[in-house]
């Protein structure tokens, strides 16, 4: 199925926390809008995504059986929001789907995915100490790629680099 | 007086057995304690600088952690603060064993922002080295499986082919291992005089060389006792750790970028009958164990090697890079794209907001996510074959942590 298939079918079964879809658009002169290229995706809210993904999963027409990745992305210091984005495949239907929650900076938290892709964990305590995004209900919710006291949210673009690391100069 | 009475509980209780003379045998509880074993950092069979924590009950494993991070060199943050082109080289750092792989996966992830089209000599070449890097990178993935497992001499002879493969590549960019050599917009420069027909020449004797391997590993009796029936996963866990690559394949699960959803030539040369993909089939003994996981590594080399004839074939003269600037700006935009790496799918997340850096550059690596099954698969095994489990893997420490 493309892009559009997907999107009519999860709007047919209703899916939970589906708020619209955005597709890429030529640049428009007139409006001073640059356009955007690339994937569409789908945007969902924060806290429904793991019924929205459970659905996804178990809907006979999409069986997305697979999560192929789960990040976030900080879009700039000025943004008020995170993205969390989840790259859905499937195997048997041979389609991917982009889903993408806006999670408000001042709070980043979201119930947790792994329940549904167990592969998410992992991905999830990557964004859990990068982007600094509490996952509710996480079962193993320590650092994984940084050490265990490490401050900060290095990915977020407010970042400050640290001075010194247990008395290592980092300048 | 006392342990008779404890033995008649016992004995109530139902936990004994009469032996054939007659007498009777009670099963009295051992009590053990379980012990946390530090694989790693320094563990030769990690394959890197990376820690497992392993809980057993005496040769049983009930719990296993693997502990990562000990290479993370920020790859991710530094795709963010440095310029599209420059960002390049790291790329070769994550799976340092399939570097030319990496080089294509991001420089297709640029490419679908920026809708431009690539020489078709470049993709030529771009399909020779990454299926000519898939060969050595499998060739790694053996010859130390069989030296995990203690066979010292295949991994010898996996090191003359791989050393030919690298002068290969010596030859058409400079490097041996690190090689930037597939550019954004087709790849860095043309190949050398005759450099086509000793690509020729390497199929050749590789196909001679594959049998013996075979003959060497795959069927020997102590590897097959070694991995046959270890570690197995059903397909179902494959899908929900979301494994890939050979991982996933040795499950039984037919799946394979490269033919169902087909970049660059890949349609074309699946079209043409040039590859098949592999599935482990259980031959030896369950589906999805170590043994099928190696069995599909083996088979690829071979279907590789059929790939690259099929583009030595059918290649042309002609351009092999497209008009880029030196400075590249990247139109506003978000794209995944993901690649059929050695070791599974190898995703690159960018989004560009027009500019001449990137906003965000995720790196999906198969072996992070891999290595994951490892907290599943371990428990439950024997200490011994943890070796084999780990290895079956065949994670690159430098791609987990990033």
């Amino acid at each position: 199925m493309d892009f559009q298939g997907i999107y009519d079918r999860l709007r047919a079964i209703e899916a939970p926390g589906l708020e619209g879809c955005d597709e890429p658009r030529p640049a428009n002169a007139e409006t001073k809008d640059k356009g955007r290229g690339g994937d569409p995706f789908c945007l969902v809210t924060p806290a429904l995504l793991p019924a929205f993904l459970e659905v996804c999963r178990d809907d006979p027409h999409l069986s997305f059986e697979m999560a192929a990745d789960m990040t976030a992305t900080d879009p700039g210091k000025d943004e008020e929001h995170l993205w969390v984005n989840v790259q859905l495949l499937s195997v048997s239907k041979k389609h991917r789907l982009a889903v993408k929650a806006l999670l408000p900076k001042a709070s980043p938290v979201l119930p947790t995915t792994s329940g549904v892709y167990r592969t998410n964990q992992w991905h999830e305590r990557e964004c859990g100490e990068m982007f600094g995004i509490t996952f509710e209900g996480h079962p193993d919710p320590r650092n994984i790629l940084l050490p265990d006291d490490w401050v900060g949210a290095p990915l977020r673009k407010d970042y400050e680099f640290p001075r010194e690391y247990h008395g290592i100069s980092c300048e | 007086m006392e342990t008779q009475e404890h033995t008649a509980t016992i004995a109530e209780s139902g936990e004994s057995r009469v032996l054939e003379s007659g007498e009777r045998e009670y099963m009295l509880d051992v009590r053990t304690q379980d012990m946390e074993l530090n694989m790693g950092p320094q563990h030769p069979a990690t394959h890197g600088v990376m820690r497992i924590l392993v809980r057993a009950d005496g040769e049983l494993i009930t719990g296993a952690q693997p502990h990562l991070g000990y290479l993370h060199r920020c790859a991710e943050k530094i795709g963010e603060n440095v310029e599209w082109l420059m960002y390049l080289p790291y790329t070769d750092r994550y799976d340092y064993l399939a570097a030319m792989n990496n080089n294509l996966g991001y420089s297709m992830a640029v490419e679908a922002l920026m809708g431009i089209e690539i020489p078709r000599r470049a993709m030529m070449i771009r399909t020779i080295c990454a299926e000519l890097n898939r060969i050595g990178s499998h060739l790694i993935a053996f010859g130390t499986y069989g030296l995990d497992l203690g066979a010292f001499t295949p991994f010898l002879y996996m090191f003359r082919e791989r050393e030919w493969m690298m002068a290969l590549f010596e030859k058409i960019c400079g490097a041996r291992l690190t090689y930037s050599y597939i550019r954004i917009g087709g790849v860095f420069n043309d190949a050398p005089p005759g450099w086509l027909s000793e690509v020729e020449r390497f199929c050749d004797t590789f196909e001679e060389k594959w049998k013996e391997y075979c003959d060497l590993l795959m069927v020997n009796q102590i590897f097959v006792k070694r991995t046959a029936d270890i570690g197995v996963i059903s397909p179902e866990m494959a899908l929900d750790f979301g494994l890939t690559g050979p991982m996933l394949r040795g499950s039984g699960v037919d799946w394979d970028l490269r033919r169902d959803m087909p970049y660059e030539l890949y349609e074309e040369i699946h079209a043409d009958g040039a590859f098949d993909v592999p599935l482990g089939t259980g031959e030896r003994g369950t589906v999805g164990d170590c043994w099928d996981r190696v069995y599909v590594r083996v088979q690829e080399m071979m279907e590789s090697i059929k790939i690259v004839r099929w583009c030595l074939g059918a290649i042309e003269p002609g351009e092999v890079i497209a008009d880029i600037p030196k400075t590249l700006r990247v139109p506003p935009g978000e794209a995944y794209v993901g690649i059929e790496n050695p070791r599974g799918e190898l995703g690159h997340y960018v989004v560009s907001d027009g500019g001449k850096v990137a906003v965000r550059v995720r790196v999906r690596g198969p072996s992070f996510v891999n290595l994951a099954v490892l907290e599943e698969l371990m428990p439950g095994a024997l200490v011994a074959d943890s070796i084999a489990i780990i290895g079956s893997t065949d994670i690159v420490v430098g791609e987990t942590d990033r």
